[in-house]
């Protein structure tokens, strides 16, 4: 029997959505401070206007002030889910106000799109965007990737904080306290920010020859929406606006970073690089993005748009780096991506598809999920095969030595069906909208798996419903679905429940 | 615009006599969606100069030329977004760029030019980069500063919700 939440349910939620609203306001001070020092003072307002916003829900929130400020899990769900559709709600107001987009709803795909870390945008003019906007969009996208939630339990801990954590799709804890694992993640993220800032700022000023300030401009862009594996450019050509394979290196050395896992962060930082490369995960990564990388380059071979060896595998593999890593910056147009046809688009939308790794900043089904299913298919193939009372090793190594369970099997296997459904029903509604089943497919598991490249089909004339289920694709890719259930059966709970 | 744009790419190739004869005449959206078709071949583009201006040490300028609805009408003016930018790279001789007014961005309308040069569709020599190389540039309307007034109604709005914050933040501090 299904049990109608009570007030004391809404006081609980509202008042943690209160302390991340407070924990946002505080982030949005940033661009209203950028906003005051560039002197776009259009921008300004906006910014202010947010952050008041943030600020208001934040404070009518924690006022709220439950008896027994103890999450439960359904709670928590509940409230990362709300957080992850209020969040951009909100800050999409900047966007809309801007006037850089036809429609409302257009202003809250970027920012969904932003903070998903999906990279797929419906902004007009994007050339000619005040600096502050472009510091926000790549923000959201910096808060995406790490996690709000992350953010707000690095700052608050309290009772719950693992649930929140969790509801967040990260699965692994990687110090004894969840406190301590969200600040460890911030160290990590500090330290590659002051890294990449730096390097592609001198790469843009020294070799590229920008102004100091625009060089650091791009490199603090680039940087946010590398390392957060967003896609999100700050000019409309992506990185094929810089013209250099320098620059193109150092970028994908951020969206490597980005799409590891931060538990393996914390392996190399504390000097284990054996382990690293004994986890499954790593093997598994390793393997499909060779796989996906060999597809592709025969792929574009076959159709002859490079005639050069160098040309083809710096293109190739810098396009099928950013689809694997579910970053969706791009060296080539969205119009002669949609001309791979073929195994390059094969290996594109599978390299999409399967994602990074558990646990970091990427999208995708992700390698560990891929790792345990096919040990499960080779393992359930090896009983088979193996006299009826033969023992099949269920061993992996992941961060330790661990078991395959029934259990285990099935959640990953439910996790991994549940994402080719969601490829599936965008695909499928782009479809009966007549757009060719190829583009449909590509532009579907982009926003899914949080990619954000595109073959052209995402623009502001899409229809409305197309726009609502790619925003619905990059909230519940993000969350990983468990979240996105929990809001639901607590709506209907509270609706039908007794 | 455009037929403006036209004609005074007209009159300045009689004027200054752009060795135009040979090159076709293609939009930037042409060399994006169809880039293959004008391969190394001399082509004629028009646009706004728009980003950055990258002066390399190997006497090359890159920039890049965008030629879409805002181009040659603001967004800021004409406040109805058209969708994205259509845009392609520009390398150039650092001799050329000389006395460019500041590339389009947030604070300006970047010149308006028309360029002679050639189409490089995933150039060998670059290892596979596209970009338009020019040879000869004209430009046709000189950049211009681009202003957006404040918007009080948002910042007084803003600041009345923060001060109310604030005031519902005291009274939930004294329970």
């Amino acid at each position: 029997m299904l049990v109608r939440p009570v007030a004391e349910d809404f006081r609980l939620i509202g008042f943690y959505l209160g302390r991340i609203f407070l924990v946002v306001a505080g982030a949005s001070l940033l661009p209203l401070i950028w906003a005051g020092v560039a002197r776009e003072w259009h921008p300004f307002g906006s910014f202010l206007l947010m952050v008041g916003i943030f600020a208001l829900l934040g404070v009518m929130g924690t006022n709220l002030r439950p008896e027994e400020p103890r999450l439960n899990w359904s709670h928590g769900m509940v409230v990362v889910a709300l957080t992850w559709l209020l969040v951009p709600l909100v800050g999409a107001i900047p966007l809309l106000l801007s006037g850089h987009f036809g429609r409302p709803l257009d202003a809250f795909f970027d920012a969904m799109s932003g903070l998903t870390t999906t990279g797929l945008s419906l902004l007009g003019d994007v050339d000619h965007l005040a600096s502050s906007l472009n510091f926000w969009r790549h923000l959201l996208q910096f808060l995406g990737g790490q996690g709000i939630i992350l953010a707000a339990l690095s700052i608050f801990a309290g009772t719950g904080g693992i649930t929140l954590y969790f509801g967040e799709a990260r699965d692994e804890r990687i110090l004894p306290s969840v406190t301590s694992t969200a600040r460890f993640i911030w160290a990590v993220s500090v330290v590659h920010l002051i890294f990449g800032v730096i390097s592609l700022g001198i790469i843009g000023w020294l070799l590229l020859g920008f102004d100091l300030d625009r060089a650091l401009f791009h490199g603090l862009m680039t940087f946010f929406a590398g390392f957060d594996t967003g896609g999100f450019s700050p000019q409309s050509t992506s990185i094929g606006y810089y013209h250099s394979a320098v620059y193109e290196a150092f970028t994908s050395v951020l969206m490597v970073a980005g799409a590891m896992s931060f538990g393996l962060h914390y392996a190399l930082w504390r000097g284990r690089r054996r382990a690293v490369f004994a986890n499954l995960e790593t093997r598994t990564i390793l393997s499909t993005f060779g796989f996906t990388m060999l597809l592709t380059l025969i792929g574009l071979a076959t159709t002859g748009l490079f005639t050069t060896v160098a040309g083809l595998t710096r293109q190739g593999f810098f396009q099928i780096l950013s689809a694997h890593t579910g970053t969706g910056f791009a060296t080539v147009s969205s119009s002669e991506l949609s001309q791979w046809g073929g195994l390059a688009f094969g290996g594109m939308a599978i390299a999409m598809a399967l994602g990074g790794m558990g646990s970091s900043t990427a999208g995708g089904v992700k390698s560990l999920r891929i790792g345990l299913t096919i040990k499960a298919v080779v393992n359930q193939i090896r009983q088979v095969l193996l006299p009826e009372h033969a023992v099949v090793g269920t061993a992996y190594h992941q961060s330790g030595r661990k078991h395959l369970t029934a259990d285990l099997t099935q959640s990953v296997m439910i996790v991994s069906l549940l994402y080719v459904a969601l490829y599936l029903l965008g695909a499928g509604v782009a479809l009966a909208y007549g757009i060719p089943l190829q583009d449909a497919l590509f532009e579907s598991v982009s926003a899914s798996a949080n990619v954000g490249l595109s073959v052209g089909v995402t623009s502001p004339t899409m229809p409305v419903l197309l726009e609502i289920v790619y925003i619905a694709q990059m909230w519940a890719g993000r969350l990983e679905f468990v979240a996105v259930f929990s809001l639901l059966g607590f709506i209907y709970a509270s609706v039908r429940g007794r | 615009m455009r037929f403006v744009t036209k004609v005074l790419f007209t009159m300045a190739i009689l004027v200054l006599g752009l060795p135009a004869s040979a090159a076709r005449e293609v939009s930037v959206s042409e060399l994006v969606e169809n880039g293959r078709e004008f391969a190394d071949e001399e082509v004629v583009v028009s646009g706004e100069l728009v980003g950055d201006y990258g002066f390399r040490a190997d006497g090359r300028m890159w920039t890049q030329l965008n030629s879409d609805g805002y181009s040659s009408d603001p967004l800021r003016e004409s406040r109805s977004p058209e969708g994205g930018n259509v845009g392609i790279g520009v390398r150039m001789p650092v001799d050329m760029a000389s006395g460019l007014d500041s590339p389009g961005g947030y604070r300006e309308r970047g010149p308006l030019v028309t360029m002679t040069g050639v189409w490089r569709f995933h150039d060998e020599a670059r290892q596979g980069e596209s970009y338009f190389e020019a040879a000869a540039l004209i430009v046709v309307k000189d950049g211009r500063q681009l202003t957006q007034d404040p918007n009080w109604l948002t910042i007084l709005l803003g600041a009345g919700l923060i001060l109310t914050s604030t005031v519902v933040w005291r009274r939930g501090l004294r329970g």
